[in-house]
């Protein structure tokens, strides 16, 4: 009776909680619920059949699970993980019960940051059973298996480990359940705070998490012998260790001849160096070494400098910089706006910077074959890399010249060569049934 | 640990500070900011140097040429004195072509390649020509063509743009080469301005010891040429009953001493094509035409460069694993007068081109 009251005391400040007085057999019993979990008609319409049911032949069992030592604790945190309560009057005693939950998810849709051409096009939502049940469809194995953990102070964050057994590394997958057993008590709300639990360095350039809202991505990532990460309320597989070779190939190159999928991906390659060394490259020949330029091109690009005022070093930034803005910009704005800050800030800006001799219009051109070549590579998560690293290559190259270009490429592959997740490197090219390192 | 981390941090700054402080780069100049001259001529009068840089003045519509003329004692001085005058500083890495006044040549270049080669200022690449016309003279009356962007000199001698194999090309390297050599001199081409076309060739001139000695004709240039393995593809021959075009030659020769004289063999292999033919010829008498025209060709020039002990053929290169340092030494002297060539012309009619010749 004092444990009804205390809950019933809380439900001034959980105005969703539910106290219903209702008499399940004759018997009179408070149901308990958080309205804004459960489907409260359906759930009662189902509880009183199933009530009847049960009082017909008492030997069917009760209602529920009988809760033997009832603390406010428990019951609370079952309440907040959807569960139902029912509090029998005469006898003072719980239970609890599964009720019919509301679904609090969008349905399965095609992916909002990955296009499909050819493929499988539903994608991951927040619901974690739905994301587990997307990729069992599309691994119907036995040895595709799934541990659940808790997270976080309160212990409600659910993730869940996929791997397949006998293809997955022994060492990754030990290593991941080991630090998520140990940092169970730490919150991963975010993917920084998984890195930190993870056992990840905070100060890294490159993504260690590859992500994925396609079911098929995670589906090969498993059979490649990859770990995946589900997390509560992440409509994306986290795909672990994420390697250099993701940034170029994904499992739906497949469907394409693989003439098609191999020059695609080399596209893929191209566009990845295009992007870190043209802006350097650009200024690199301009300043420091135009002996390298064919006379006609060193003529036409003097040409096209004439009365620009700033060092190519600046104008280079200062463009770059805008072209930051505009990236940023269009993932902030609405869907409906964002092709007007496009046309302003390709068009016009782009048209009238030139006019303004503020810039060259050669690096307009130059301009535009970063910011297109930046969105070539997969995964946003990989581009910010390499949007990152043109501007040590663009330093470099103000300085030392095309000698400070390779330099800088010499230093981008040794900081490449040096990252690794779980002892395997970044470049490394991951195989199933792979020889360990070492 | 956070020390260690500390001093990592602390370490990587100082290396940046480093790269800033010492990266010198606020010397750059960007590509605006220098005169990238194309084409600089050099004349030697009274012992004095007369450089006339060729500089095309990138502006908005068409590019303007500017000539600059300056005089001095010498020729990094007198870039200097041009550089300090102009608004913008020469770069002298984009030179192209290096023009030679005729008496200059005669005198001997030498001291100019030397300063080319030892002083980096410009590339070895450069291409080199003898001026046959007053340097000056010659600028102004070039200039009057330069509507474009002043690249004409340069496109004379491009492989990919107007060069031809009557043409010899030598750059700045090779006739240092020559003049370090004990066994090869070199040729380089004969220019002068012309009167429908901006440029006239003249033959070539063989340098020996960095002096103009002699002059050659196209057709001998040509001989040269294939001779030096340059594909003399695209030549038109004439004869009295036939022009040919050259597809494609290729040599064979091999250098022997027989009783104290050097030999060279061998033979120079011609697939031709018909293009134009006068009367009935068959193939076998064009053939025999072209063998027999070519190597009365070639006996001439050869008794010609004896004359001036100057090895434009290379022919002594055959010949340094045979003779002693010493004897090398006294190649043009001694051993190129008493060489004797013996090269076959083997020529293919590699089909009847447009016309459909007797058998």
């Amino acid at each position: 009776m004092r444990m009804i009251k205390e809950l019933e005391a809380r439900s001034e400040t959980d105005s969703d909680l539910l106290f219903q007085h209702i008499r399940l057999a004759g018997q009179p019993t408070i149901f308990i619920a958080f309205r804004s979990l459960i489907d409260l008609p359906a759930t009662l319409n189902d509880l009183y059949q199933r009530a009847a049911w049960v009082a017909d032949q008492p030997e069917r069992g009760s209602l529920g699970e009988e809760i033997t030592e009832p603390e406010e604790e428990a019951l609370l945190a079952l309440l907040l993980g959807g569960q139902a309560l029912l509090w029998h009057e005469n006898g003072n005693r719980f239970a609890s019960l599964t009720p019919i939950a509301k679904s609090l998810s969008r349905s399965i849709e095609s992916p909002t940051t990955e296009n499909v051409l050819r493929g499988s096009i539903s994608a991951f939502v927040e619901d974690i059973d739905t994301n587990i049940g997307l990729i069992r469809k599309h691994e119907p194995s036995g040895s595709l298996h799934t541990r659940d953990f808790r997270l976080g102070s309160s212990g409600q964050k659910r993730v869940s480990f996929l791997y397949k057994e006998g293809v997955i590394d022994a060492k990754l997958k030990e290593s991941i359940t080991q630090r998520l057993v140990q940092n169970a008590e730490r919150d991963a709300g975010d993917l920084q705070q998984l890195a930190s639990l993870l056992g990840f360095p905070r100060w890294t350039l490159v993504t260690k998490f590859n992500t994925s809202e396609l079911p098929q991505e995670a589906e090969t990532a498993l059979n490649e012998g990859k770990a995946v990460l589900l997390l509560e309320r992440m409509p994306f597989a986290i795909i672990l260790p994420s390697l250099m070779w993701d940034m170029f190939a994904v499992q739906n190159d497949r469907n394409f001849p693989a003439i098609f999928m191999m020059l695609i991906r080399f596209l893929r390659m191209l566009a990845v160096l295009t992007n870190i060394i043209i802006p350097g490259l650009y200024v690199a020949l301009v300043s420091v070494n135009p002996d390298v330029l064919r006379i006609e091109m060193a003529l036409t690009i003097a040409k096209s400098r004439v009365d620009v005022p700033y060092p190519s070093l600046v104008e280079t930034l200062l463009l770059l910089f805008i072209l930051e803005l505009t990236l940023e910009a269009s993932i902030r704005l609405p869907k409906s706006i964002g092709p007007t800050v496009t046309m302003v800030g390709g068009i016009i800006l782009g048209q009238a910077v030139v006019s303004a001799k503020l810039v060259s219009n050669l690096l307009i051109i130059i301009l535009a074959a970063t910011s297109i070549s930046s969105s070539v590579v997969v995964g946003f998560q990989n581009s910010f890399s390499i949007r990152l690293f043109k501007y040590l290559l663009l330093v470099l190259s103000a300085m030392y010249g095309v000698i400070g270009l390779v330099a800088g490429l010499v230093v981008i592959c040794a900081y490449l060569a040096s990252v690794t997740s779980f002892g395997i490197p970044y470049l490394e090219l991951y195989k199933p049934g792979r020889k360990s390192n070492g | 640990m956070k020390r260690a981390r500390n001093k990592a941090i602390a370490a990587v700054l100082v290396c940046l500070l480093i790269m800033l402080l010492l990266g010198g780069c606020w010397d750059n100049k960007d590509i605006n900011h220098r005169s990238l001259p194309i084409v600089m001529g050099i004349a030697k009068r009274e012992s004095q140097y007369l450089v006339v840089l060729q500089i095309p003045e990138p502006g908005l519509g068409a590019t303007k040429i500017r000539l600059v003329e300056e005089t001095g004692t010498t020729i990094s001085e007198i870039v200097d004195r041009i550089s300090k005058n102009m608004e913008s500083q020469i770069d002298l890495l984009h030179l192209k072509v290096v023009l030679f006044e005729k008496g200059y040549a005669e005198e001997g270049v030498n001291d100019s390649v030397e300063t080319f080669m030892r002083a980096h200022s410009l590339s070895p690449k450069t291409m080199t020509a003898i001026c046959d016309e007053p340097i000056n003279l010659f600028f102004r009356n070039i200039d009057s063509f330069n509507k474009n962007n002043g690249t004409i000199l340069i496109n004379f001698f491009e492989k990919n743009a107007g060069w031809n194999p009557h043409i010899s090309a030598d750059r700045v390297w090779e006739l240092f080469r020559s003049i370090h050599s004990y066994t090869r001199d070199t040729v380089i081409p004969i220019v002068r301005s012309g009167t429908g076309t901006v440029i006239e060739s003249n033959g070539s001139g063989v340098i020996r010891g960095g002096k103009l000695v002699e002059r050659l004709t196209s057709d001998q240039t040509l001989l040269i040429n294939m001779f030096n393995g340059i594909s003399a593809k695209g030549k038109i021959e004439v004869m009295d009953h036939a022009t040919v075009e050259i597809l494609s030659s290729s040599i064979r020769r091999r250098g022997s001493i027989e009783d104290g004289h050097p030999v060279v063999k061998g033979r120079i292999s011609l697939k031709v094509s018909l293009i134009e033919t006068r009367g009935q010829p068959s193939q076998q008498q064009i053939k025999k035409e072209v063998e027999a025209l070519l190597s009365d060709r070639f006996d001439a020039m050869l008794k010609k460069l004896k004359a001036h002990q100057a090895d434009v053929l290379g022919a002594g290169q055959l010949f340094r694993t045979q003779y002693s340092r010493d004897q090398l030494e006294r190649w043009r002297t001694d051993y190129f007068p008493s060489l004797n060539v013996d090269i076959k012309f083997d020529t293919v009619i590699q089909n009847t081109g447009k016309l459909k010749a007797d058998a």
